[in-house]
């Protein structure tokens, strides 16, 4: 019997990814979130962990390169994989948000520049309120943009604020609620259904 | 001198080549056995004629070109279309007809930039609607998986009907409609019950949408699930109609190969019967896609029910790579003839008379350079002056002359 392949996001999100597995009762040998180690499996080899960045999460359980993965939102949405979204984990939550400086409301009938690490998702937003923007792509401090000029607003994803705060910023609309989510790659849900399905119920009674 | 060393064009070499028309040949046997005949469609179309259909491919995605006069023509971004055209305008559903194909289609993607052609492999069957000739026509994709060698398929079946009749009993938007669509298609039964609470719908039709995504797996459970949230007369033939192919799959003794997916919603529109894909282990994509649409025909002014299907050849010769299936396919020759330059008069005599009988033969002299080289086959005939031998797969055999080849070949049952 081949293995059912489950991706996880590497880093931050690991650590609590990693909890709710122990909890399902499989025991993966020297899984823990520090490790340099890529590929794991459980005890009896019926499954193999990979550790992958977050934004590719989604990409190899499209291409079936993984069969489950458990990734943050935010990364399906920018993604746009064709996957199923079967589980809400209730972990890692936070928002998708339009920030800018304060008093400093979003103005209509006029084009807006947004700089974000999520073009995708932007772009969505946007043209759902019939907003014509341009899109800055940065791979990080996208906090910086607005301050020194390089854009009107921010999207990006919001946890406490904190760091919107202290660069002097404020949340100004929210976009979508964001937590980590399970997604399956849709042929695996059709031929490894049974698996699948045991696994996906595993982790929800551990979550209970 | 730029070097183009990025080769966009999957399969270029000659081996993969010889898998590739194996396994199409593998298919047109199939179909033919089925009593489909083959067609071709032309590969310009006109522009206008795709840009006036409703609900077919998205017109960023085809190529178009222009002609001398300035009319605007696309790249056969499709095969359905212009063969369902063509045997509408000439009149031909009224003889059933059974066609199938092999042909390249154009589309251009953002995502996919570099991808602009794909092979199709079809059929389509004209002018019959019943449950016989729709679960004839899923059994004829079963029967193919099966030819190529794939071991653990699965058949999505669904109905296009089902999930637009809840839509009507509603009034969402068109960017409502695109929301709920998505969230359908990725059965994300997280988001849909607070998406459907904000909006006003009825509380049974609002319930009935959101277990949808969820209506999915073995026939008989979700058929009995099903029961409980049809609003109509519409439905209940939908789901009846659902049960006929069921019910006649199961005299094919097929059922197994089969799962139900009533959230199963497919991008081309045109459909509006049964609609199924079929996917094959570790590969993500369905390898077939394929349903029933009796009312496409409507737009070149006549009714002509009709349901076909079509495989993506690149994806089925990435899953039997993949799934280590190719290894048979595209040997490279059925013999080699190795000769002495002194017996080369009845090394060549016999390689003529093998190839008169069909053999793929290559014949090289032992003093040409390509002897040492790493060729393979699966009989090795070796002619020297001293002894003429057979290799086979581990055995060797001495012969005298040509005739004797010939019945040392037949016995081994090349």
């Amino acid at each position: 019997m081949e293995p059912i392949t489950l991706a996880l996001a590497k880093g931050r999100p690991a650590k609590s990814t990693i909890e709710l597995l122990e909890k399902t009762g499989e025991h993966f040998v020297e899984l823990h979130e520090d490790s340099r180690k890529l590929v794991f499996y459980n005890e009896n080899q019926s499954m193999k962990v990979i550790f992958v960045k977050a934004l590719d999460v989604p990409t190899y359980v499209e291409k079936g390169a993984a069969d489950i993965g458990i990734v943050g939102k935010d990364n399906i949405m920018e993604s746009q994989a064709d996957v199923y979204e079967l589980l809400d984990l209730k972990i890692g939550t936070c928002k998708f948000s339009v920030a800018g400086k304060p008093n400093h409301e979003i103005k209509n009938n006029q084009k807006l520049t947004i700089a974000t690490k999520y073009p995708n998702v932007t772009k969505k937003h946007f043209q759902t309120k019939d907003q014509a923007i341009e899109i800055v792509k940065l791979n990080g401090s996208v906090e910086l943009a607005p301050i020194i000029g390089l854009s009107d607003y921010i999207v990006d994803i919001v946890e406490t604020g904190s760091t919107l705060k202290e660069n002097g910023l404020v949340v100004l609309e929210d976009i979508e609620n964001i937590s980590t989510r399970l997604i399956v790659n849709k042929a695996s849900f059709a031929t490894k259904a049974t698996e699948v399905q045991n696994f996906i119920n595993q982790l929800k009674s551990a979550m209970e | 001198m730029q070097r183009y060393v990025m080769d966009n064009n999957k399969n270029t070499n000659v081996k993969d080549f010889q898998i590739r028309d194996e396994l199409i040949q593998s298919l047109k046997n199939r179909f033919s056995t089925y009593g489909y005949k083959q067609v071709r469609t032309s590969t310009f179309e006109s522009y206008d004629m795709y840009s006036n259909i409703i609900g077919t491919v998205n017109k960023d995605e085809m190529i178009k070109v222009i002609d001398s006069s300035g009319k605007v023509l696309v790249l056969r971004p499709d095969v359905t279309i212009p063969l369902n055209r063509m045997t509408t305008l000439n009149g031909l559903h009224q003889d059933n007809q059974r066609v199938f194909y092999v042909l390249d289609v154009f589309r251009q993607s953002k995502e996919q930039a570099d991808q602009k052609e794909s092979t199709q492999a079809g059929v389509e069957c004209f002018g019959n609607q019943s449950a016989e000739t729709d679960s004839e026509i899923i059994m004829m994709a079963i029967h193919t998986l099966k030819d190529l060698g794939f071991r653990n398929f699965k058949l999505e079946v669904g109905h296009a009907g089902f999930f637009k009749e809840l839509i009507q009993q509603t009034t969402l938007t068109s960017h409502q409609l695109d929301a709920l669509q998505s969230l359908v298609h990725s059965k994300n039964s997280i988001e849909i019950e607070p998406f459907l609470t904000q909006l006003d719908i009825k509380e049974d039709v609002r319930k009935a949408i959101q277990s949808i995504p969820m209506l999915y797996g073995d026939p008989e459970v979700v058929m009995e699930q099903a029961k409980s949230i049809i609003q109509n007369e519409s439905m209940q033939s939908i789901l009846q109609n659902l049960i006929d192919i069921y019910e006649l799959l199961k005299a094919y003794g097929e059922e197994n190969s089969i799962v139900l997916n009533l959230g199963l919603i497919n991008n081309m529109n045109y459909y509006s019967g049964v609609i199924f894909q079929g996917f094959v282990d570790s590969v993500g994509k369905p390898v077939l896609m394929g349903g029933r649409y009796d009312h496409l025909s409507e737009q070149f002014g006549q009714p002509n029910p009709a349901i076909g299907f079509a495989f993506e050849v690149d994806l089925l010769i990435h899953a039997l790579q993949q799934q280590g299936l190719t290894n048979n396919l595209g040997a490279v020759a059925d013999m080699i003839i190795q000769y002495d330059q002194e017996v080369q008069t009845e090394a060549l005599r016999s390689a003529y008379l093998l190839r008169d009988y069909g053999y793929q033969v290559l014949t090289y002299s032992t003093s040409s350079d390509m002897i040492n080289n790493n060729l393979e086959a699966k009989f090795t005939a070796r002619f020297s002056s001293e002894a003429y031998l057979l290799y086979g797969q581990g055995t060797k055999q001495s012969f005298s002359n040509q005739e004797e080849l010939m019945s040392l070949l037949q016995k081994e049952e090349l």
